[in-house]
């Protein structure tokens, strides 16, 4: 339990450790359970691998998918879900698989296949942090797996059309994120008032969806008319991530607070001085008007303008 | 389908009440069909059964083809032809027959997600074993798969059924999992379901719905069919009230009703 638990994983962009779903997991069970981990986020350097990411390293153990990781860590007694009932345990299982069959088809393509999105966001994000030359092939390649893995699961053999399966898997996970929101009702986590293993899945499928601005949203507004689902979202990222977010540590954000609020006292100073100003500029004796200086005509002009006003 | 299609599809369906020449069509029972079809079959036969809606069971082998998405089995109902347990119980639905009406919100959310773990793990177990087991493809589902067809027509299209697996799973990362993987995670869902039914009769207690006809399905098939290893029946009887709850269904829906069609029986 002492060795060192190293996890390489993508990293985070738009308030989110990681945008990658797995690695967003992993994470979150982590600190559910306590485990302490050291993350290595992937940049572009050649220094470790992104084939099966996430990772997770130990002195003599590689494990690679979230589910493996996961268990691996419960093994080391960082378990998570020591206080569920084993009919909570099966719907676990249950709720994993309902987000894996219905809710990440359309994740994968609002991340990967959808055009827009795909061109403007994600695969630049990636590709800043893959190495080149891999840079223009690796993004390519996970591309295409999304779409290879969305047709073979939900397409029509024997013609593979994208088209007929985009309704149809947008219609699950829409159906699917109100089958969360319902489970959820008011209640913090899923199961009482601890988290666990599902909410670490829901959490890691729902953030990255949550957050990241797309251009082409369908699926981020429907979640965003799920207030619970999103306040859900924003509990877990303000409890168990604020820390490691924007780089400003407690004791920086309270000087900065400081200083705003002396900032704020002195434009307030001001502005009542401004004001008191002005009182007293109303408040003291009007002079007259002054009168401006008019142009000064020759006295015949004057008479004969004044002579012909008066003539029709 | 399109939405469009759908919507078209229900509407024709609300029209007609179900008529006594329902067909369910599926493969060759004997020498042709395998276990991951045979278990969906079964599933939608308990399904019609709970509802009490009368269905005649034909055994063709081109079944798989003249389904419209490519799996059995489908029934073929009035004029309209539906494949698979989901858009059949949504069918049902649109002809006014429902199992599932008396549940509640947070209860429909359950049983959807139960269902889904039944697809995720105990079908893709069944495919795995079935095609991607080097013995199993060998002995059984070789023979079986192409027995109706001549020579060469019979090795082409086994081949290339177990090409389209194989691509499957590897899509869906299990395309590098050990047998003994594949049987620990059918030993999990199990215990989940086992877990999850503890000692009522049905999954929502009284009621049966579509969750407990697709876990029927899945189980009875699993514990009754031969294969070249006992491994994957031993994981489920490991489970008595699982047991309990497949003999319960057989007898209530099956044996009951003098259908009889189950043509083995559980010990």
């Amino acid at each position: 339990m002492a060795a060192p638990l190293e996890l390489s994983c993508w990293g985070g962009g738009w308030g989110l450790p990681s945008v990658h779903s797995e690695s967003l997991v992993v994470m979150a069970y982590a600190k559910f359970s306590g485990a302490p981990l050291k993350v290595n986020v992937i940049d572009n350097t050649w220094r470790g691998s992104r084939g099966d990411v996430p990772i997770l390293t130990t002195e003599n153990n590689i494990v690679s998918q979230p589910a493996k990781i996961l268990n691996f860590l419960r093994k080391q007694k960082y378990n998570a879900d020591y206080e569920l009932s084993a009919k909570q345990g099966a719907d676990t299982l249950a709720y994993i698989a309902l987000l894996e069959e219905k809710l990440l088809p359309a994740v994968l393509h609002t991340f990967w296949v959808e055009s827009e999105n795909y061109f403007t966001v994600t695969k630049p994000w990636f590709a800043s942090r893959i190495p080149f030359p891999l840079s223009l092939i690796l993004p390519g390649r996970m591309s295409k797996g999304a779409l290879t893995r969305i047709l073979l699961t939900r397409g029509q053999p024997p013609l593979y059309h994208l088209r007929e399966v985009e309704a149809q898997i947008y219609r699950d996970a829409k159906e699917c994120l109100n089958l969360l929101s319902n489970r959820l009702g008011t209640s913090q986590f899923f199961f009482g008032d601890t988290p666990s293993t599902l909410d670490a899945y829901v959490f890691g499928f729902l953030a990255p969806l949550y957050k990241v601005r797309f251009p082409k949203v369908q699926l981020q507004e429907h979640l965003k008319q799920l207030s619970n689902l999103c306040r859900f979202c924003d509990d877990i990222l303000n409890s168990y991530f604020r820390l490691s977010l924007g780089g400003i540590s407690p004791a920086g954000q309270e000087i900065v607070d400081a200083n705003l609020q002396k900032l704020t006292q002195l434009v307030n100073k001001e502005s009542n001085l401004i004001e008191k100003m002005d009182d007293n500029l109303r408040q003291s004796p009007q002079l007259p008007p002054r009168k401006l200086p008019t142009l000064k005509l020759t006295p015949a002009e004057e008479e004969s303008d004044s002579l012909q006003r008066l003539s029709p | 389908m399109s939405l469009v299609a759908e919507a078209f599809v229900s509407q024709i369906a609300a029209a007609e009440p179900w008529p006594e020449n329902a067909t369910l069509y599926q493969q060759l029972k004997g020498e042709q069909i395998l276990l991951s079809d045979n278990a969906a079959s079964l599933a939608v036969q308990a399904f019609l059964q709970m509802c009490n809606l009368p269905i005649k069971v034909v055994c063709r082998a081109n079944a798989e083809y003249m389904s419209p998405s490519g799996k059995v089995p489908f029934i073929h109902v009035g004029n309209q032809v539906v494949s698979e347990l989901g858009p059949i119980v949504q069918f049902v639905k649109a002809k006014g027959h429902s199992l599932s009406d008396g549940l509640d919100e947070v209860q429909k959310a359950e049983m959807k997600a139960y269902m889904e773990l039944v697809n995720n793990m105990l079908l893709t177990a069944e495919l795995y074993l079935q095609w991607c087991d080097e013995a199993t493809v060998g002995e059984i589902t070789h023979a079986r798969y192409g027995s109706p067809y001549p020579w060469p027509l019979n090795h082409i299209l086994a081949y290339q059924k177990q090409w389209e697996v194989k691509r499957k799973m590897k899509a869906i990362g299990w395309g590098n999992k050990t047998l003994d993987q594949v049987l620990e995670d059918v030993d999990q869902c199990c215990q989940a379901l086992s877990q999850r039914l503890g000692t009522q009769p049905y999954f929502f207690n009284k009621q049966p719905t579509e969750l407990d006809a697709l876990v029927f399905g899945h189980l009875y098939t699993i514990l009754t069919t031969q294969l070249t290893n006992d491994e994957l029946s031993e994981k489920v009887k490991n489970y008595s009230n699982l047991l309990a709850f497949c003999r319960r269904i057989e007898q209530h829906y099956f044996e009951d009703r003098g259908k009889g069609s189950l043509s083995i029986r559980l010990s």
